[in-house]
């Protein structure tokens, strides 16, 4: 697998939380979808890659380089985190200025094609724009110096399905081009079922699984039945359960093997947020 | 580096009309009674102080922490805000001879010979350092504290530069050293020399500080 950026063992100690030898890569032209819950990691995972906190331990690197001082490398990652970084008096056309002057290989005609196609106004004050307005110049900021990985930090937080629609489109356009990745963290897991390849589940600051989003839609599922047939059930087979009122929900793997097995439950499909509920609320079986 | 100093300007810019009101207030209540030297020396402090609000204005847009995945530095951040100050006390400086000129001009206070304009360019270059020495102390104080609190030990910046001040006046006084005319002009002439040399060791402190925390 040919990688953009490689995470090894990346481990952090903070008083109360730790994030625990994450590991991941993501491959070119590929979306991988960072999710887990709130305080699970990602944002401290994320902060860790860009080297804007010392690791205790663990390597991360882009294109086999590690970034700490390199700012060729910084000239190709571009990063939108959950807010505008520009000050609310600012423009979008003097954010366009701040650009050119930062980075090499701005694209001043291209910063405006993304503002036009944005429906930006050049001498609008940020203060006065839309939350959803205000992601997308930070997205057309960071898209304008020709970036060939894109970072995102809750990017399409707090905006609405239209909006994030929009958006989800122009990240989809960027990994049209195979040497582009995308590594996304967000707490929108449908917008990661429609635009991502992998996904890489954070818990407790740690790597539960790294798996194609394919992988995850395809083979797992979800066991409904009652205690009778989960006291039956091959524990080895249970990733994760939870029991509701009069129910019992078991993720499983694999589906297709579960259906033939245990021919009386109900085996749904398992979506993303479906995961993520049953390995955070839910208990572990292994 | 130079995106820095511009994102700096073009957000301070913002605030440029009210402190041109200020400024022109004060003006109106120095010049006549203070003479233009004191209003050359005041624009330049109050512009020097602008330097901590570009501070605010990044801790309000979090913008350090976009910067570091800029192709930018943290000695080119940190450097940054000695150049921005460095504009901000010249500007000020400027603007004090200019609008005190006038000022001057129309209320009798000064004459328009050679000897009173090279005494009015030579304290405005004397304000300019003077601004800078105490402008630049409030930047290691700001990355330490961060903005809010730092605004609170703005007269910590003030006190010290004036305290090592009178420290050296009194050695020299202790040693028998006497402060001639003559040597008070000297040392005058050394200032921006001085001025740098003390902007490069808050430059280092700065740095120091800013390159141990986590953003």
């Amino acid at each position: 697998m040919d990688s953009i950026l490689q995470v090894n063992n990346l481990t952090k100690q903070y008083d109360g939380f730790k994030l625990d030898h994450v590991s991941f890569s993501v491959p070119k032209g590929a979306i991988m979808g960072l999710i887990g819950e709130n305080g699970a990691g990602k944002s401290t995972t994320i902060n860790a890659i860009l080297d804007l906190i010392h690791n205790d331990e663990g390597t991360v690197t882009f294109w086999g380089q590690e970034l700490s001082g390199s700012k060729q490398l910084k000239e190709d990652i571009g990063v939108v985190f959950d807010g505008i970084n520009f000050y609310e008096t600012l423009t979008p056309a003097k954010v366009g200025k701040i650009g050119r002057t930062a980075y090499k290989q701005w694209d001043a005609h291209l910063y405006q094609e993304y503002l036009k196609r944005f429906q930006l106004p050049l001498d609008k004050e940020i203060k006065t724009l839309s939350k959803g307005m205000k992601m997308k110049l930070c997205i057309a900021f960071a898209l304008s110096h020709k970036p060939k990985m894109l970072i995102l930090d809750e990017a399409t937080s707090g905006l609405d399905p239209v909006m994030r629609d929009d958006i989800l489109e122009v990240f989809l356009d960027f990994v049209q081009d195979e040497t582009h990745s995308i590594l996304m963290s967000s707490h929108i897991t449908t917008d990661l079922e429609k635009v991502a390849d992998y996904i890489t589940f954070i818990h407790q600051g740690k790597v539960l699984f790294c798996k194609t989003k394919d992988e995850l839609r395809y083979n797992y599922g979800i066991i409904r039945c009652g205690a009778a047939l989960f006291d039956q059930l091959d524990k080895d087979e249970i990733l994760a359960y939870r029991k509701d009122d009069y129910q019992w929900n078991v993720l499983v793997a694999d589906k297709e093997k579960a259906k033939r097995k245990y021919k009386n439950a109900v085996v749904d499909d398992a979506t993303i947020d479906d995961i993520l509920l049953l390995y955070v609320k839910g208990d572990q079986a292994k | 580096m130079k995106s820095l100093v511009l994102k700096d300007l073009l957000n301070i810019g913002h605030n440029a009309k009210s402190m041109l009101f200020i400024l022109l207030v004060f003006a109106i209540a120095l010049i006549p009674f203070s003479g233009v030297e004191g209003y050359i020396f005041v624009c330049a402090i109050l512009c020097s102080m602008m330097i901590v609000t570009t501070f605010s204005f990044d801790d309000n847009s979090k913008w350090t922490r976009y910067a570091m995945i800029m192709p930018v530095s943290k000695k080119e951040l940190v450097g940054g805000k000695f150049i921005a100050l460095a504009i901000f006390c010249a500007v000020g400086s400027l603007f004090g001879l200019v609008v005190g000129s006038i000022g001057g001009l129309i209320s009798n206070k000064i004459t328009l010979d050679l000897i009173g304009i090279g005494e009015l360019l030579f304290l405005t270059l004397i304000s300019w350092v003077i601004a800078l020495i105490f402008g630049s102390m409030s930047i290691p104080l700001v990355f330490k504290f961060g903005a809010e609190r730092g605004r609170v030990l703005l007269l910590v910046s003030f006190l010290i530069p004036a305290g090592i001040c009178f420290g050296v006046y009194q050695l020299l006084a202790t040693l028998g050293v006497a402060l001639t005319d003559q040597l008070v002009f000297i040392l005058l002439c050394c200032s921006p020399l001085l001025a740098l040399a003390w902007c490069y060791v808050m430059y280092q402190i700065s740095y120091r500080i800013f390159a141990k925390q986590e953003i």
